[in-house]
């Protein structure tokens, strides 16, 4: 008779594999890149556009896009960082072709759905400058954006000073939710940061998620509130998308 | 020989972080002109108000800091000793923690052991005011009220260097 530890071995193990079933490998040949994107596919008219940039390493993303695909919003997750064969370090981001992303934003475009962007950290900097370049190309225009705890300063700030921030801040139109951890000395800047994205014309939503510090999904020393936010992650997302659907119906 | 090889590294990767921690005590940025520091009046965590204008004639570091931030912790021990060093100097540390709760900083407190003076903001109103975007971020201040350093990072408070150049505001 099976022991209740191998019960639960065994229903994890179906769990899991019941969400790597669920995705699904593509391939977008670019001219600088071939890019791998794991898809989440779903029915419904929502498609959550996210830049990991991970290498395929992104296991709370990955359980976040299983669930969200599952409410019917349809998540691509481009591995870019593999495409052009770089290293998982922050100057990484410059040598991912604008292109590139603009070729995968194509395809998303292609299957008729609302398209939203997402990315996390820094990598939050390469959307806000694809959305930029799609903008300027007059394409079919984006839903919006969400921008996870965003680390957008062009240097460490100096304290009394107001901080300078990526070039690509403050360049696109779309509506943008920016989340922020409330255990980070980076909530403090929110205001600031959004004053900034607004320059364009964005319509910015911030909100500041309590008891938890930025990059909680990814950390290997999380604590109970992180633990909790993460599992809860696609209930956040789906909140978010609701806010920027509102902003742009009132548009 | 590969045995010593082995232990020169460990002993390399186990001192790194120390070495970068320290070397940043020449992060002193000189703030150029008169520049006067913003207003601050908050309570420490017996309930007492501090005005850092009570403190004109001394030199005051005005820290922002809080529980989580990994620096922070860090340094605290190396400010307390920093203190000592100072000698007979008019000088007052004020460490304004970054909107966390009473019960977070008391915890913090009771493992940490600061021996200045710790304020608390729990709306972040000061946080603006001085324009502070990261953990730790330093003033000091100069006896006739003037910021005149900034420093962001952890450092090692009670290093020659840095004593040498706190002790010189006092002067000018």
């Amino acid at each position: 008779m099976m022991n209740l530890k191998a019960v639960f071995l065994t229903l994890t193990l179906f769990v899991l594999a019941s969400a790597v079933q669920a995705k699904e490998i593509k391939t977008i040949e670019t001219d600088e890149a071939d890019i791998e994107v794991r898809v989440f596919p779903a029915e419904g008219h929502v498609l959550l556009l996210g830049f990991p940039c991970d290498e395929g390493k992104s296991i709370a993303e990955e359980k976040t896009a299983a669930s969200l695909a599952e409410d019917g919003i349809e998540v691509w997750m481009p591995d870019m960082l593999s495409g052009f064969m770089l290293p998982k370090v922050r100057s990484s981001l410059a040598g991912i072709a604008t292109d590139t992303l603009i070729s995968v934003i194509d395809e998303a475009v292609k299957t008729g759905k609302q398209v939203y962007l997402i990315a996390s950290g820094p990598d939050t900097a390469l959307i806000l400058r694809a959305a930029s370049q799609w903008e300027a190309s007059e394409k079919e225009p984006l839903s919006g954006m969400i921008l996870m705890f965003p680390r957008l300063f062009k240097e460490t700030p100096v304290p009394g000073k107001i901080p300078e921030y990526v070039n690509s801040v403050g360049k696109t139109r779309l509506p943008i939710m920016l989340l922020e951890g409330g255990r980070t000395p980076n909530r403090w800047g929110i205001n600031t940061l959004s004053q900034e994205l607004q320059k364009s014309g964005s319509k910015v939503i911030a909100k500041v998620i309590p008891k938890v510090r930025g990059y909680f999904f990814k950390r290997q020393d999380a604590n109970r509130s992180e633990d909790v936010v993460t599992s809860q992650m696609a209930g956040l997302i789906k909140v978010s998308l609701f806010y920027l659907e509102e902003e742009k119906r009132n548009d | 020989m590969i045995k010593r090889l082995l232990i020169l590294a460990v002993l390399f990767s186990v001192s790194g972080p120390f070495f970068s921690f320290a070397a940043q005590a020449a992060n002193l940025k000189p703030v150029e002109g008169k520049v006067a520091a913003p207003s601050l009046v908050l309570k420490d965590l017996q309930g007492k108000s501090h005005d850092l204008k009570e403190y004109k004639g001394q030199v005051v570091l005005v820290q922002f800091w809080a529980t989580y931030c990994g620096p922070c912790r860090q340094e605290m021990p190396s400010m307390n000793k920093m203190m000592k060093k100072m000698g007979d100097i008019p000088f007052k540390i004020l460490a304004v923690d970054m909107g966390e709760s009473e019960a977070e900083v008391k915890q913090f407190v009771s493992e940490v052991k600061p021996e200045f003076t710790i304020l608390m903001d729990e709306d972040g109103k000061s946080i603006g005011d001085w324009r502070v975007f990261a953990a730790p971020s330093n003033f000091i201040i100069g006896p006739e009220g003037n910021i005149r350093y900034t420093l962001f990072g952890g450092v090692e408070w009670d290093s020659e260097e840095l004593v040498e150049k706190l002790k010189a505001v006092a002067k000018k």
